[in-house]
């Protein structure tokens, strides 16, 4: 090695074997700001930490379980259901869409165990008067029974969903299942 | 026995009439059930929460008479029934059993599926897979005219074989059109429930491709 490059060398470890001379105040700076973030997370609280921006390093087959994990624990089964709400919880409502074609009818409402079979209360809407009634409206999760309500005398099932099986009064209706699946 | 009837009538006591409580909150229920109906239902109501019965479902049932205008005598028959099939099922699925898996059992049993049937479906699916959907298929495709035996083979199979809700799902909705193209009920459950659930391919396939 050539005496300019042992040297420099020297100088080099002599300046990292040099004591770094910190400010006084220089420990008590970062135990202020190290608080000062732990307080921030803590008041940002679950959401905040699950939202937050981190560096997470996983083999790849940890992280495809993982990613399952998380859509599995949010994912929502529903049978007869247009719309989906992900990260609906159970008993959670979450808004429906029901649709009956029905080009003569001049009212239609739906009427189930969701609105306590309340004949008024969930009016459908023909848009442009083509014949296609819909409504969206919210649905807790579980099973219902419901039916179609036309020119508020005649009951139709939905003839997209299940049937119920027990139409004990003589009229049809049909089956709902929204449902917060662990699957 | 005794003691068993003893925590029953303690626990009606404590938690008072269900239909009452309900009645006090809904002038429907006063204003177009008279008193006999009544009288009835709360006896129902409160015998069947005494067992264990949820009774969300029996008011729901109420309602459903109101609004279709059955009369009382009408509702009280269902409401009996809609008790006597949802103690059937909670018996033999167990306290386990969600309100919507008896809620739904109900409706199978109301079918003509033989209870026994559910219970063998719970102890094959385990514990914390919820059978809602299975059982609400299964009511749906014997109404349609597939027989108890064929339907109950159907979602068994599917069950059995890890089916997911989105897959009983889409063998309801197919049975039902081929029911309404003219397929023979029997044959399109047990040709549909056939395909289903696809296997996954076997891992020596894998290794070929």
């Amino acid at each position: 090695m050539p005496d300019w490059g042992r040297n420099t060398l020297e100088l080099m470890v002599q300046e990292l074997q040099h004591p770094v001379r910190l400010d006084e105040s220089f420990d008590r700076r970062v135990m202020v700001r190290v608080r000062r973030i732990y307080a921030e997370r803590r008041h940002r609280g679950i959401i905040g930490w699950l939202g937050a921006a981190a560096s997470i390093s996983r083999r790849p087959a940890w992280a495809a379980a993982l990613a399952a994990s998380v859509v599995a624990v949010v994912s929502l089964g529903i049978v007869r259901v247009v719309d989906r709400t992900p990260g609906a919880k159970p008993g959670q409502a979450i808004p429906i869409q029901f649709v009956l074609v029905a080009p003569d009818a001049h009212s239609v409402a739906v009427v189930g165990d969701f609105n306590n079979w309340g004949l008024n209360d969930t009016a459908l809407v023909a848009e442009n008067h083509n014949g296609v009634w819909s409504v969206s409206a919210p649905v807790h999760t579980g099973v219902h029974r419901y039916a179609f309500l036309v020119n508020g005398k005649q009951w139709v099932a939905d003839p997209t969903a299940p049937r119920a099986a027990d139409d004990d009064f003589g009229q049809p209706s049909s089956a709902l299942v929204v449902e917060a699946s662990t699957q | 026995m005794r003691m068993r009837t003893a925590r029953s009538l303690l626990a009606v006591l404590l938690v008072g009439s269900a239909f009452r409580s309900t009645e006090a909150q809904d002038p429907r229920l006063s204003n177009r059930l008279d008193a006999p109906t009544r009288k009835a239902l709360s006896a129902i109501v409160d015998s069947a929460r005494a067992q264990g019965i949820p009774v969300e479902p029996l008011m729901e049932k109420v309602y459903q008479g109101l609004a279709m205008g059955a009369d009382g005598s009408r509702i009280v028959v269902a409401v009996r029934s809609l008790t006597f099939e949802m103690g059937n099922a909670h018996r033999v699925l167990g306290a386990v059993a969600t309100t919507d898996e008896l809620k739904a059992a109900a409706s199978a049993v109301h079918a003509g599926v033989p209870a026994v049937e559910l219970g063998k479906m719970k102890k094959q699916s385990g514990l914390r897979r919820s059978l809602t959907l299975p059982f609400t298929v299964l009511a749906d495709i014997v109404s349609r005219g597939v027989p108890v035996a064929a339907a109950t083979n159907a979602i068994k199979s599917l069950v059995g074989a890890g089916a997911k809700d989105k897959d009983i799902s889409d063998f309801q909705r197919n049975v039902s059109v081929d029911i309404e193209k003219g397929a023979q009920p029997a044959a399109a459950a047990e040709t549909r429930a056939k395909g289903a659930v696809v296997p996954p391919p076997k891992a020596e396939n894998r290794e070929h491709e």
